[in-house]
């Protein structure tokens, strides 16, 4: 079916805005069933974008291209391919399970519902651009709901939070729009009309010099959203401060937009750069999980423990990204997906055993196992998964990326590989001081898992399982793009001018 | 023999009908003083709507300069004096809403208005350097008088500063205006030009003059450090004025400066570029600090403004129409958005005793969404958050800077707007974030609310979609003649 | 039948799938299901196995496609199952001696309240169990790998509201989980050399030897048998095995002695063809086999707590087949592995029968006598600690005895020397267990009662292989099983060095005996008090017994104190550096704004000052710039 799918999926959610702005009357039961079925929509279109997705191909599909502020070459310029196709599916497969996680959100849910929305509109929309402005724009325009929505119906230290999430993102992105824009009036210098389509700067050539600071520029604005080590730390605040849903869609989805931005942007417009900056990079990376896990483990709160254990994996997509191996490239990307619905799952379990306990302390817990045994049982589904453990998804990304890793840098894998045992002792460890134990007589009256509880966490369940045995159908959608990049990449040697891009874009409406 | 002058008094149509409207409601409240001031009311909008028709009817006039060269006729003057006169209308309405809710009659106000509005329409379209110089002392003196205008002991001390230094400014400016006469032996503006191009070698005395110039002009847009008044004269001054002054003297003032950088010295850009860079960056940073500070919400938005003069600044070190159109486009969301902040923190201060310290707007989401919601758009938009115009204004005079080669004025941009972000969405967290106090004397009245989302919108609007103004700009921003 | 070996896994799978999602429900019937799935799963491996022995043992390696599991890069992995002797051979020893422990267990666990979650992990295991040793891609092995450590941490756990249960979990899974990393870069390495995961590939399909440089061959194999160690509970990794005990026993007896401790030597004796190219890898087996075979053995000697003693046993059984397999006698390896399964199966059950009869009473201090109260269980065990001390001609003597005459006729005269010292340690330590529990006078009160038919049939069936399935093996010229095995695992080159076999088997079981004079003479009935106050006489060595020798303790300080405090300093400079580096900027710009009021005075002159500064600045850089 022919349909400007993309456009579709970006502005779907936003379908339940008019009724959630306007009617100021409506009741909060209804306001949450109105957030739930724009999800749902959403995550429909986007099953639709999925289904006219062309297997096999490199390029970019489904593109959708208009012209938006022609003075300034701005264009309305979407298009997927292997690296976002399941970044998208992801988003619109997590919100609808977070909002439903969010029913309990009782003060200003009609508020809390309309940023929610707008929040996947624009995420959705920094995945599918390829107009850097336009990914700029969604890029700053995901910071305030995030920000709005922790720093309203967070815990304590909420404003603390919030401000520092904002704040630490901009200054990353401050250095991203100073790079958009030099590239932008390069690429207007050398082919007449200044652009920022992607696929028109792709063949901008760069002095070395130039592409270095460029990459940097870039590079920077997104290290702090994934984040990068060591510009890590508004992460655990954010994570720890937000609602769960906050927790959730920040770890599943946003922080994707850091690597994503790399493999996106990064790669495709400074390959030299990539690859002269490559090695530092990679050490940063491994620093970043193994230093994740070791702070991981001390943490006294789990949702604290839960980001720093973010910090890890996310260090593990940054090194499967620079790795430049086919292998590591999927595995990064897959990575993306898995950490998301992992992480993910954990605060959503979490949450909801926050929900009956109303704290986060480790020394408050302990013992519940045998009194929710179910809720239990969700937990150590997702811990294993996010410990790795082959038949679920995690292990299939971290394999391969280290398995690409290897086969690159041997001492690099090899210490990275660390992280493999340290992410088994602090989650087994905390699991054991939070769920196992004697139990404590305070928490003897713990409900189990609700029906609509179980119905949140079952999709991601066997999500997990499916990713975990079945893989084949994510990798051979995402394989091409990732086998071109990194092929391209390695191509390229240090210090040389570099050939641009060939890309074979697939089918799509084009703009008046 | 002498022909006598050739007087186009049709040139001139919207500065007249202003001043006209000035006279009138002048001589209007000399007689009915304590009268109600809805006909004032009336009558300024009237002398509003003529005066901007008459500029579109100028629209499709062949740029020209007309009344022997004081004045020029041209499209850059057609936008702004629609832009002043809709801050004008706005302006007006604030200050109608609130002196009513005092029983306050003050029916001088819009005389004083339409008389700052007529001097700032004569500004924009000024053609000479002496033009430039009477336009500014007539707004200034109208000014002045408008921020005292409640008598009481704030806004009359805020007034003595503002004359005080103003009349320095204007020293400044007028030696300015010698020192480039001395230079080229001309003050107007395409005289300038001309006399510059031709000329070759040591133009350090046009260069002095032009500097001048900059500082005279700079006083009235607050730039640091010429911006030291704006923050005792914004608090100081009612609500409606300082929104008035705010939004309206950055429209006009940086207009002219448009014509006086990109024609009157254009052949001096490359010598001027540095010192506008420093200026600009001076302004961003400095402004942007300071402001963290403040823990009064009229205050705070006087340092942002100094901090966004230095952005709309940065885009006068690009010398061509792109620059020019990101200048226009950032002075004119900008000045949405800060007419709406202004009229919003009007509403909440309660009456005239203005009291608009942090604890008035802490939990103004919970009790009145509106309002907040109101606020929170034109704070985002002054913050540079999309989906608002600020956003693409930055992206604009950024870029612009960016294509003069000045990246590292762009990252201090950038990064100064980072430490905005603070500053304005603190104000955001303490309207949403945060549990009421005291009592709540925010103004009920709707109407107010109804007639501030109109620039919200506008905000918005520009936001999403620049491009329906972008190319009205870029065509103001063509000056040849 | 061999087609249908996917269902061997599959159906555990389920009926796991099911009790542990409605387990709840199905109460004791949660058992039976789990035994049921097990008992199908047993027959269709001994289908398989039927189908295999019909075939020429040229082609007895079946490989049965099922699913591509993952393709990326130049990277592919499958879910084929391979039925080989080995595979199959492994099947058999899972899937029989789990269906009877399973059956076992449904007695055992009657009374707990979660037989549904309990059954679904026993289950589970064993599915993952026989994706272990039937992969035929080492990735898939690697899936069966942990995942039995995932079911070995869950079912250690069971009961984990006992801190010690849960710690013991947690131990486990971690200290396996560092030989499994080594296993994963071993993985690594084979693929970046051979670019496959698939064994024929990489190890070589009919007896053609992989093309592989020494150095890389050396560098696998030791990663690999890091993994190994792991898994099998050796020196240095081995010290998670004695605290797993804390389990249920039909876990201990399933899990940590009859099959998924084995999985190592499985690992081993199936990459032979690596480890023996590299000729380092392979000694470095067989010093750890045998390093481990004597240490576990001693350290047996100090323990009170019965299963804490056979863990220490297990350990040094697989040792031995370490030994074996290091020495290159993998058939034999695998023999002693078979017939292990069946004694320490039976030993673990008896054991657990005593802490059923005893309400978990289990210290051999607080017990003796018990063959008057439970003469079954005595009896039971008495046939496992035979079989285990090598006394022919039970099954210990065909295995463990195999492997030392070998070794002997190969001229390996120092593993033949120490290798019968652990023999005669054995002897010893397994009759010291009967000795202390079973006979003398009671030590416990109350009276313990005899375990039920339901968990005595189980037994019955044990013990006679514990018995026979040794000899049965062992039993044609050449080994019943080494000929079956001989297509994958190679020949067992006979050599002639050293005394003749009827020397050694003299030896042998004078040793045997000895050891078991040694224990009678110790821990005979009239010298209880004796080896009861030990302890207070001889603290030295009774620790350094009790304690294994204090590697436990060891680790247990790097990591509990050295480890906690770094993590603790790093999470300290986290906090105070990187984070405080961030606020202090914050603080900073704070700072500097609240200086403005200094100078922004309201004081008009002030201001004019700056703006002529100001004007004044501007000035001189147009003057200066000319």
């Amino acid at each position: 079916m022919d349909a400007p799918w993309l456009t579709l999926v970006i502005v779907s959610p936003l379908a339940g805005l008019p009724v959630l702005l306007l009617w100021r009357s409506i009741s909060d039961e209804a306001a949450r069933w109105v957030g739930l079925a724009a999800a749902l929509a959403a995550f429909a279109v986007s099953i639709g974008m999925l289904a006219n997705f062309q297997t096999g191909e490199a390029g970019f599909q489904l593109v959708s291209k208009h012209p938006w502020v022609e003075s300034v070459g701005l264009t309305w310029f979407l298009g997927v391919d292997g690296f976002s196709v399941w970044l998208v599916m992801v988003t619109t497969f997590m919100f609808p399970i977070a909002i439903a996680a969010s029913w309990k959100v009782d003060h200003q849910v009609r508020r809390y519902m309309a940023m929610a929305l707008f929040l996947e509109t624009v995420i959705l929309g920094a995945f599918l651009s390829l107009d850097l402005l336009l990914f700029f724009l969604f890029f700053e325009a995901l910071l305030f709901p995030m920000y709005y929505i922790i720093g309203v119906w967070g815990s304590k230290r909420r404003i603390y939070a919030a401000t520092k999430f904002l704040l630490y993102t901009m200054f990353g992105s401050a250095f991203l729009l100073v790079g958009i824009l030099w590239l932008y009036i390069e690429s207007g210098n050398q082919l007449g009309k200044a652009t920022f389509d992607l696929t028109v700067l792709e063949q901008v050539r760069l002095s070395t010099e130039a592409g270095r600071w460029l990459f940097l520029a870039f590079f920077v604005g997104f290290a702090v959203k994934v984040p990068v080590w060591p510009l890590h730390t508004w992460l655990p605040d954010a994570h720890t401060e937000a609602p769960t849903k906050g927790s959730v869609v920040l770890a599943a989805i946003l922080l994707k937009t850091g690597p994503y931005g790399m493999l996106r942007f990064n790669l495709d417009l400074f390959p030299e750069a990539s690859r002269y900056f490559a090695d530092a990079i990679m050490v940063l990376a491994v620093v970043g999980i193994i230093y994740g896990a070791i702070v991981a483990m001390m943490q006294r709160d789990i949702k604290r423990l839960i980001a720093y254990s973010s910090v890890s994996h996310m260090g593990l997509i940054v090194l499967g990204i620079f790795a430049f191996s086919a292998e590591s490239m999927d595995g990064a990307v897959l990575q993306m997906v898995n950490h998301g619905l992992s992480t993910g799952m954990l605060f959503l379990v979490f949450g909801m055993l926050y929900e009956r306990t109303h704290t986060r302390e480790i020394s408050d817990l302990g013992g519940i196992v045998h009194i929710t045994p179910w809720l239990a049982g969700a937990y150590v589904v997702a811990m294993f998964s996010s410990i790795g453990l082959p038949g679920l998804n995690n292990f299939v990304g971290e394999f391969l990326v280290l398995l690409g890793t290897f086969s690159v840098d041997r001492v690099l894998a090899s210490i990275a590989i660390l992280g493999v045992i340290l992410s088994a002792i602090y989650m087994l460890w905390s699991y054991q001081r939070t769920f196992q134990g004697p139990a404590k007589e305070r928490w003897g009256t713990l409900r189990d898992l609700s029906w609509r509880e179980g119905a949140i966490v079952a999709p991601i369940v066997v999500a997990m399982l499916w990713i975990g045995l079945q893989p084949g159908p994510m990798l051979e959608r995402l394989r091409p793009t990732s086998e071109l990049v990194s092929e391209r990449i390695r191509t390229v040697q240090v210090g040389e001018a570099v050939e641009p891009l060939a890309r074979t874009s697939g089918a799509g409406e084009e703009g008046p | 023999m002498i022909d006598p002058p050739r007087v186009e008094l049709w040139a001139i149509l919207p500065v007249l009908i202003l001043f006209g409207g000035a006279v009138i409601a002048l001589v209007g409240s000399a007689f009915a003083r304590r009268a109600d001031q809805a006909p004032f009311v009336f009558l300024t909008l009237a002398a509003l709507a003529a005066a901007a028709a008459s500029a579109l009817w100028l629209w499709n006039r062949e740029p020209t300069t007309a009344l022997e060269g004081m004045v020029s006729v041209d499209r850059l003057a057609v936008v702004a004096t629609l832009t002043l006169c809709g801050v004008g209308a706005f302006g007006a309405y604030l200050g109608y809403h609130y002196f009513e809710r005092d029983e306050l009659r003050r029916n001088e106000f819009y005389a004083l208005l339409l008389f700052a509005l007529g001097g700032m329409a004569l500004l924009v379209a000024a053609a000479d350097l002496i033009v430039v110089f009477l336009a500014i002392e007539v707004l200034s003196l109208s000014l002045y008088v408008l921020t005292a205008l409640t008598f009481r002991r704030g806004p009359t001390e805020a007034s003595l500063k503002y004359f005080l230094l103003g009349a320095f400014a204007s020293a400044f400016l007028l030696y300015g205006v010698a020192i480039s006469y001395g230079a080229v032996a001309t003050t107007s503006i395409q005289g300038l030009a001309r006399g510059l191009a031709g000329t070759t070698g040591d133009q350090s005395l046009a260069i002095a003059g032009a500097l001048l110039i900059v500082v005279g002009l700079g006083f009235k847009v607050s730039l640091v450090p010429f911006h030291m008044w704006a923050p005792d004269v914004y608090q100081g001054a009612p609500s409606p004025v300082t929104a008035f002054m705010s939004a309206a003297t950055k429209v006009a003032v940086f207009v002219a400066l448009i014509r006086v950088l990109h024609v009157a010295f254009v052949g001096l850009q490359w010598d001027l570029g540095p010192a506008i860079a420093a200026l600009s960056a001076a302004s961003m940073v400095v402004g942007s600090v300071l402001a963290i500070a403040q823990t009064d919400v009229k205050r705070l938005l006087a340092y942002s403004s100094v901090a966004q003069a230095g952005y709309i600044l940065s885009a006068f070190v690009a010398p061509d129409r792109d620059g020019i159109a990101a200048a226009l486009f950032y002075v004119v969301s900008y000045a949405a958005a800060v007419i709406g902040a202004f009229g919003v923190v009007m509403l909440v201060s309660g009456g005239v005793r203005e009291q608009t310290g942090f604890e008035r707007f802490r939990g103004l989401g919970r009790r009145r969404p509106g309002l907040s919601a109101l606020l929170t758009i034109f704070l985002l938009s002054l913050a540079g958050i999309p989906p608002t115009a600020g956003f693409v204004a930055k992206v604009f005079v950024l870029g612009a800077a960016t294509r003069a080669g000045y990246w590292p004025l762009v990252l201090i941009g950038a990064l100064a707007g980072v430490v905005g972000a603070f500053y304005y969405l603190r104000i955001v967290a303490l309207m949403a974030m945060r549990e009421p106090e005291g009592d709540d004397v925010a103004d009920p009245s709707p109407l107010p609310r109804l007639v501030l989302a109109v620039p919200a919108a506008a905000v918005v609007v520009l936001g999403i979609v620049p491009g329906v103004i972008v190319p009205v700009l870029r065509e103001a921003g063509v000056l040849t003649w | 039948m061999i087609d249908l070996i996917g269902l061997a896994i599959a159906i555990p799978l389920v009926a796991a799938g099911v009790n542990m999602l409605v387990g709840a429900r199905l109460g004791r019937y949660a058992g039976w299901l789990a035994t049921g799935a097990m008992a199908a799963s047993f027959a269709i491996a001994l289908g398989a196995l039927l189908d295999l022995l019909s075939l020429p043992a040229g082609d007895r390696t079946q490989v049965v496609t099922v699913a591509e599991w993952i393709r990326a890069g130049a990277a592919t992995v499958t879910l084929d199952l391979r039925v080989d002797p080995l595979s199959i051979t492994m099947a058999m020893v899972v899937t029989g001696v789990g269906s009877l422990i399973h059956l076992y267990a449904i007695g055992y666990m009657e009374h707990d309240p979660r037989p549904g979650r309990f059954f679904g992990y026993m289950n589970l295991f064993c599915a993952f169990m026989l994706a272990l040793v039937l992969a035929n891609d080492f990735v898939l092995l690697y899936l069966g790998w942990e995942g039995v450590g995932l079911c070995s941490y869950l079912l250690i756990g069971f009961w984990s509201d006992r801190p010690e249960a849960a710690s013991a979990a947690k131990k486990a899974f971690i200290t396996t989980r560092v030989g499994d990393v080594m296993l994963l870069l071993g993985l690594f390495a084979i693929w970046t050399h051979f670019g496959s995961f698939d064994f024929d590939t990489v190890l070589g399909a009919d007896g053609s030897l992989p093309e592989i440089a020494t150095g890389t061959a050396t560098a696998i194999s030791l990663l690999m048998l890091g993994g190994a160690v792991g898994k099998s509970a050796q020196l240095p990794l081995h010290v998670w095995l004695p605290d797993a005990m804390a389990g249920p026993t039909p876990v201990s007896a399933l899990i940590h002695a009859a099959t998924m401790v084995t999985a190592g030597v499985y690992l081993v004796v199936r990459t032979h063809v690596l480890f023996e190219i590299s000729e380092i890898a392979l000694t470095v087996v067989a010093v750890i086999g045998l390093a481990g075979a004597l240490y576990a053995g001693f350290a047996s000697l100090g323990q009170y707590d019965m299963k804490r003693a056979l863990a220490y046993s297990t350990m040094s059984q697989l040792g031995f087949m370490f030994l074996a397999a290091g020495l290159g006698f993998s058939a034999v390896a695998i023999s002693l592995l078979v017939a292990h399964a069946f004694y320490k199966a039976l030993l673990f059950l008896t054991s657990g029968n005593v802490m059923h009869g005893l309400h978990d009473e289990i210290d051999v201090r607080r017990l003796g006598g018990l063959v008057r109260d439970m003469p079954w269980t005595a009896a039971l065990f008495a046939v496992g600690a035979l079989a285990l001390s090598g006394l022919p001609p039970f099954s210990g003597y065909f295995t463990k005895d195999a492997i030392l005459e070998l070794a002997s006729h190969d001229g390996e005269v120092w593993a033949y020397v120490l290798g019968s010292l652990g023999a005669l340690v054995s002897a010893w330590y397994i009759a010291r267990l009967f000795f202390t529990a079973f006979i003398g006078d009671r030590r416990y009160e109350g009276r313990a009662h005899e375990a039920s038919t339901l968990m005595r049939a189980p037994l019955v069936v044990l013990a006679i292989g514990a018995l026979f399935a040794g000899m049965w093996l062992a039993l044609t010229p050449d080994g019943r099983l080494a000929t079956f095995l001989e297509p994958v695992v190679g020949t067992v080159a006979e050599g002639h060095a050293g005394p003749s076999a009827q020397v050694l088997v003299a030896i042998s079981v004078v040793l045997t005996l000895l050891g078991i004079a040694i224990a009678w003479r110790l821990y005979r009935p009239a010298a209880a008090e004796r080896w009861i106050s030990f302890p207070e006489r001889e603290p030295g060595l009774a620790g350094a017994l009790g304690h294994a020798f204090y590697i436990d303790d060891l680790y247990a300080w790097i990591v509990g104190t050295v480890g906690l405090r770094g993590a603790a300093a790093l999470e300290g400079f986290d906090r105070i550096v990187v984070d405080g580096a961030v606020n202090g900027v914050g603080r900073l710009a704070v700072r500097l704004s609240g200086l403005a009021p200094i100078w922004q005075s309201g004081k008009v002159r002030r201001y004019a000052l700056s703006f002529l500064a100001g004007g004044v600045a501007l000035l001189v850089f147009a003057v200066v710039r000319v």
